[in-house]
C-alpha cells in the first residue's frame, strides 16, 4: 500500500541586529530510494531570494539561497509531496546464518567497503571504559543484538527537549540519561560501531501520527548494515524498527553532515531560530 | 686546492664529524666548487659584509617577505638569504629529479585507490587505520575522479644528504608546499649581486616554473571550457606565504583571488569584476581543504567560497591541488612510501626513506619511548615544523613531557633516528664570517596527466641557528640559491 505525503518545513531566523547578506543551505529534500518516489517541492523565502538546488559532499540534495539585502528576520517554508511504499521491516530471515554473519564483518574487504560508517567521529564516540553499556550476545544475530541495542537506548534514555545540544558528548547523555534524538541515534551508532557493524545517521521526517517522539523538528534515526541483508533502519528514539513512517532526507556519519540548515552570515548579537514541521498522509 | 688561509674563509672551521658539502675530510675543496671558491677568494670579508647588505635591502624592497605565526606579535620578517650558493652537480640532480617524480607518480595512484577501490589495503599492503584515523581523509572524495586522475598536481619534497653522501626524502608535501617563489627570487638576487660569479658556471634558469605551472593549470580544465580562466586563491596578506601567491599569479598572468572575490551560481564559479562576473574554471588554491567552503567544511571558514565544494564534484571547476591529498602527506604515510612505490609502479624507490618508528605500533612505541634521546619525534599531521622534538637536545624533564604526550595518543607520533644534514658554508651576520650551517633541499614537482615536471633547482634551506637541524621558514631558518649544472 502506498502513502502519498505532505511535508511542510517552515524556520524563521531572527536576528538582534542587521545582517548584510548570507548564504544558506538546506538538506531538507527527501530522498528518491526504493520506498520514497519523490513527487514536488515548492520553496519560498521572506527575502524573495533566488532559490539554487544543488548538493552536499556526499551528494545529497540540496537548497541553496544567497541574498545580498539587508534584513533582520527571515522566513522560510518548504513543502514536499513525496510517495511512500509500504516497508516491512522484516522481509528477511532473521537468524539464518549468524556465525556467517559475524564472520563477514571481520573481512578486510568488508571493514574497507564499510570504513566511513565504521569509523567513529568526536559525537559518536564512547570512552572505551564506560560501564554498564549494552553488550552484544554473539550466540544471537546481528539483527537481533542491534534490536536488542535499540530497545536498551529507548529504556535507558528518557526523550526530553532542551537538557543537551548538538554538542553535548556522549558520556553525558548516557549518565543524565536524557537527550533528544540526535542523541538517541549517536548513541546507536556509537555502540553499534564499536561492535563493528557498519552505522550511519539518518535525517528525515517522522510522521507521528501514532503518538511517536520527535517533537516537530527534523527526525533522527539509524541504519545499520548486516550483511547478506542490507541497510535497516532503527529508530532508538521510539524503540522501533524504521518504516513507512520515517521519511529520509540524508545520511551521514553524524549529524554534522545532515545539520538541515547551515548559514554564513556575519551578525553580532543574539539571533533565535524556529522551526515547525508537519507530516501529514492521505492513504 | 688546499683550504687557503688568506679568504673569506679563513676562519672557517669545519667540525669533522660533520659533512660539509664543500670541503672534504682533508679540506680540500670539492671539484664542482672550486672556481666559485676562487672567485669568492679574490674578496675580502668587508665587500661580503656590503654585497650582503645590498641584498637585504633588496629583497625588503621587492616585498619578498613573510609572517612567521606564534609569536606574540605578528612581524614581517625577509627571509635570510645567503649569498654563497650551493651547486648540485648534474649526476647527483638526477637521482633527485627522477626520485621526485617518482615519488610524485605513486603518491598520485595511491590518492587515487584510496579514494575508489583501496586495493593496496584489501591486499594488506598498508594498514586500514592509516585512513581511518586521518582526519585529512576526506569522504566527500570517494567515488570523485579529478580531471586527468591528478590529485597532487604540485609537490613539494623535502630531501637531505645525510653524512653518508646519499640523499634521504625526509617529507611529502603535498597540500599547498610554498617556496618556489624564494627560489626564483633568489637567483634573481644572486645574479643581481655576483653576475660575474653567475657566468662562470653553465646552471639551469629556474625562471620557467610559473609556465609550467600555468600549462598544467589550463591542461586541467573542465569538461566543455575551451580557454581556461585560472585564478589562485589565497587567504589573503596577513598569510605566511602571501608574497609567493602574489608572486604566481603575476608572473602566470592569472587573478590573485580571495574567497570573497568569488561566488558559486548554479554550481559554476564566478569571479567579480568591474566588468560584471567571469567564469573560473582552475583554481590554484593556496587554502586548506577545511576552508574551501564553509557550507561543507568548516562552518567559521571566512577564507572560502559558500558552494564551491558542490561546484568541483559536479566537475565544473578544477581545484589544485585536488581536495583531500592532505591524507598522503601523513608522515605516518610516508613510513610506507617503499611499500607504495613498489606498489603502484613495480620499481624500487630512486630516494632513500628515513627509518621510522611508528608509535601506534606497540613494540615501536616502547623502542621509542626508551630511545627518546636518540630520536626526532615528529607530530604525524602537522607542516612548518611545528611540534617537532629533537632528542639529544631535550632536557631530562622535556623528555618525560614528551613521553606523556606520545603515550596519550601514539597515532599522532612518528620517530625517526637522528639525520646527520649536510652542511653548507654561510655567512654568520653576527660573527662576521662564514660557518657550517646545517641545508636541506625542497624540490618542486609538476604533475599532470601528460606532464612531468621538476623545477631544475629548489629551496636549499638553511638552519641558521648553530647546530640547529629545523630548517623550516617558520622555525628561523634561511636559504641559499641551488644551482643545478647543465651536463
Amino acid at each position: 500500500m502506498n502513502l502519498e505525503y505532505s511535508i511542510v518545513y517552515k524556520a524563521e531566523n531572527k536576528y538582534e541586529t542587521w545582517v548584510n547578506g548570507a548564504h544558506w543551505q538546506f538538506l531538507i529534500i527527501p530522498e528518491e530510494n526504493k520506498t520514497q518516489e519523490f513527487v514536488g517541492v515548492d520553496f519560498t523565502n521572506s527575502l524573495d531570494a533566488p532559490i539554487e538546488y544543488s548538493i552536499n559532499g556526499f551528494g545529497f540534495r540540496t537548497i541553496r539561497i544567497h541574498t545580498k539585502e539587508k534584513f533582520k528576520t527571515v522566513a522560510f517554508e518548504a513543502s514536499f509531496k513525496l510517495i511512500k511504499r509500504e516497508v516491512n521491516p522484516f522481509d528477511f530471515e532473521i537468524t539464518a546464518n549468524i556465525e556467517e554473519g559475524y564472520e563477514k564483518t571481520k573481512t578486510i574487504d568488508f571493514r574497507v567497503d564499510f570504513e566511513q560508517f565504521l569509523r567513529s567521529t568526536p559525537l559518536t564516540s564512547i570512552p572505551s571504559t564506560s560501564e554498564g553499556l549494552f553488550q552484544f550476545d554473539l550466540k544471537q544475530s546481528i539483527f537481533e543484538n542491534l534490536q536488542g541495542l535499540n530497545l536498551w537506548i529507548f529504556e535507558q534514555i528518557h526523550f526530553k527537549v532542551g537538557t543537551t545540544d548538538i554538542s553535548t558528548p556522549l558520556i553525558k547523555i548516557i549518565t543524565h540519561k536524557e537527550g533528544v534524538c540526535q542523541d538517541f541515534t549517536h548513541l546507536f551508532c556509537a555502540l553499534a560501531r564499536q561492535n563493528g557493524i557498519p552505522c550511519r545517521y539518518v535525517s528525515g521526517y517522522l510522521h507521528q501520527g501514532n503518538g511517536f517522539f520527535g517533537d516537530s523538528q527534523m527526525h533522527a534515526w539509524a541504519e545499520a548494515y548486516i550483511p547478506m541483508v542490507g541497510w535497516v533502519g532503527f529508530d532508538p528514539t521510539n524503540g522501533i524498527l524504521a518504516n513507512s513512517n520515517h521519511i529520509k532526507v540524508a545520511h551521514g556519519n553524524d549529524y554534522n553532515d545532515c545539520s538541515p540548515l547551515k548559514g554564513v552570515l556575519h551578525t553580532t548579537g543574539e539571533n533565535k531560530t524556529i522551526h515547525s514541521i508537519q507530516v501529514s498522509s492521505q492513504q | 686546492m688546499k683550504h687557503d688561509d688568506t679568504t673569506i674563509f679563513s676562519s672557517y672551521e669545519r667540525n669533522p664529524s660533520l659533512y660539509d658539502e664543500i670541503f672534504d675530510e682533508n679540506g680540500n675543496v670539492q671539484k664542482t666548487y672550486e672556481t666559485l671558491f676562487d672567485l669568492y677568494g679574490k674578496h675580502s670579508i668587508e665587500d661580503y659584509v656590503n654585497l650582503n647588505s645590498k641584498a637585504k635591502a633588496s629583497f625588503f624592497n621587492q616585498g619578498i617577505t613573510f609572517q612567521v605565526y606564534n609569536e606574540k606579535k605578528t612581524q614581517e620578517k625577509i627571509f635570510p638569504f645567503d649569498l654563497f650558493p650551493r651547486i648540485i652537480h648534474p649526476e647527483e640532480w638526477d637521482i633527485i629529479e627522477r626520485g621526485a617524480i617518482q615519488r610524485s607518480k605513486a603518491l598520485n595512484l595511491f590518492l587515487w585507490d584510496i579514494y575508489h577501490e583501496k586495493k593496496i589495503i584489501r591486499q594488506g599492503i598498508i594498514p586500514m587505520e592509516l585512513i581511518s584515523s586521518s582526519a585529512n581523509y576526506l569522504h566527500q572524495m570517494i567515488d570523485v575522479d579529478p580531471p586527468g586522475g591528478i590529485y597532487n598536481h604540485i609537490s613539494g619534497t623535502d630531501i637531505i644528504k645525510h653524512n653518508d653522501g646519499a640523499y634521504y626524502v625526509l617529507e611529502d608535501n603535498i597540500r599547498c608546499p610554498s617556496g618556489v617563489s624564494y627560489v626564483i627570487s633568489n637567483r634573481t638576487a644572486l645574479k643581481r649581486a655576483l653576475f660575474g660569479v653567475f657566468n662562470h658556471y653553465q646552471a639551469y634558469s629556474v625562471t620557467n616554473y610559473a609556465e609550467n605551472l600555468l600549462d598544467l593549470l589550463e591542461s586541467t580544465k573542465p569538461k566543455g571550457v575551451d580557454i581556461p580562466n585560472c585564478v589562485v586563491i589565497t587567504p589573503g596578506m596577513y598569510n605566511s606565504a602571501f608574497f609567493e601567491h602574489s608572486y604566481l599569479a603575476k608572473t602566470m598572468g592569472v587573478e590573485l583571488v580571495e574567497g570573497r572575490d568569488l561566488f558559486v551560481e548554479k554550481d559554476f564559479v564566478y569571479m567579480k569584476t568591474i566588468h560584471g562576473p567571469e567564469k573560473v574554471d582552475v583554481i590554484y588554491r593556496r587554502i586548506d581543504d577545511q576552508f574551501l567552503d564553509p557550507l561543507e567544511f568548516r562552518a567559521d571558514s571566512t577564507l572560502g567560497v559558500p558552494g564551491l565544494f558542490a561546484a568541483y564534484k559536479k566537475g565544473n571547476v578544477t581545484l589544485a591541488n585536488a581536495p583531500g591529498t592532505g591524507v598522503a602527506d601523513d608522515k605516518a604515510v610516508y613510513t610506507y612510501m617503499p611499500e607504495i612505490i613498489k606498489y603502484y609502479l613495480d620499481e624500487e624507490p630512486i630516494l632513500n626513506n628515513v627509518l621510522t618508528y611508528h608509535c601506534s605500533r606497540p613494540d615501536e612505541l616502547n623502542y621509542v619511548l626508551e630511545n627518546i634521546d636518540k630520536l626526532v619525534i615528529k607530530p604525524v599531521d602537522e607542516a612548518g615544523g611545528y611540534g617537532i622534538s629533537i632528542g639529544n637536545r631535550l632536557t631530562k624533564k622535556e623528555i618525560e613531557v614528551v613521553k606523556i604526550q606520545v603515550k596519550e595518543n601514539p597515532r599522532k607520533y612518528v620517530a625517526q633516528p637522528i639525520m646527520s644534514l649536510s652542511v653548507h658554508p654561510t655567512y654568520i651576520e653576527d660573527s662576521e664570517s662564514f660557518e657550517q650551517r646545517h641545508v636541506d633541499l625542497r624540490t618542486f614537482t609538476i604533475l599532470g596527466k601528460d606532464k612531468e615536471f621538476v623545477l631544475k633547482g629548489g629551496l636549499t634551506r638553511v638552519a641558521l641557528q648553530k647546530g640547529n637541524l629545523i630548517v623550516n621558514s617558520s622555525q628561523g631558518g634561511g636559504s641559499k640559491d641551488t644551482w643545478v649544472l647543465k651536463k
